[in-house]
């Protein structure tokens, strides 16, 4: 995946931007969907396709803590990801038309 | 688990900033413009910073993204040339914390305008200054 395609995946919607801050201000943040959703002042339902795209991109991922699927920031695939979205950012020139 | 973090529901700003921000002096209008482009940009990082990484914000700071960043529609252009339609995502997260700084209640449900919605907040900021 390009860095172009990465950066649009991430910033596909204004959900998925809250869910990157909320977890890059917070990177140790284990939660449920239904917790995250709170969190960033949303229902459930409005979250949880656009969680379910950043676990597929690898951003996030998933896993059991007794009755209770959560989600958290895997910070390895993050860095890598926001790695390519940076240099492909450097190739770019500012104010020109895309 | 869980904690609640944002109330969305912040309180409407009264609609009469421009009579209450026309009787400052030049000096203080100058001092209250300025402290809200240091807010202004100061929040443009933070969400940048924190959306996207600090090695982009760099990248981005280094390339002019941030000159003249109280001019929103310079920086809506330079957003859309670099990020297309997540350039609305970014300015809607800007404002979202702007406005939450300012105290000034964010409508997620209604129409979006980058522009519209920095005049209020600077007017707020203008009124502000006012009162102290």
């Amino acid at each position: 995946m390009s860095g172009s395609e990465i950066l649009s995946t991430l910033l596909g919607s204004e959900v998925r931007g809250d869910l990157l801050v909320l977890f890059h201000r917070n990177p140790g943040l284990i939660d449920t969907v239904d917790g995250i959703a709170r969190r960033i002042g949303r229902t459930t339902v409005a979250v949880i396709s656009e969680v379910r795209e950043l676990l597929e991109l690898g951003v996030l991922r998933q896993k059991r803590i007794g009755n209770s699927e959560v989600v958290f920031l895997d910070r390895a695939k993050d860095r890598e990801l926001l790695d390519s979205v940076a240099n492909h950012l450097k190739t770019l020139r500012i104010g020109d038309q895309r | 688990m869980a904690s609640q973090v944002r109330d969305p529901s912040w309180t409407n700003p009264p609609n009469n900033f421009e009579s209450g921000s026309k009787s400052l002096s030049p000096d203080q209008r100058f001092a209250a413009e300025n402290a809200f482009t240091s807010v202004l940009v100061n929040t443009v990082r933070e969400v940048v910073g924190d959306a996207l990484g600090r090695n982009v914000l760099e990248i981005l700071t280094s390339k002019g993204l941030l000159d003249d960043a109280n001019n929103s529609k310079e920086f809506d252009r330079k957003l859309q040339s670099l990020f297309g339609n997540g350039a609305a995502v970014l300015e809607r997260i800007v404002v979202k914390d702007l406005d939450r700084k300012l105290g000034i209640r964010y409508n997620s449900e209604a129409g979006f305008d980058y522009g519209k919605s920095l005049e209020t907040a600077k007017e707020v900021c203008l009124v502000g200054s006012r009162l102290k």
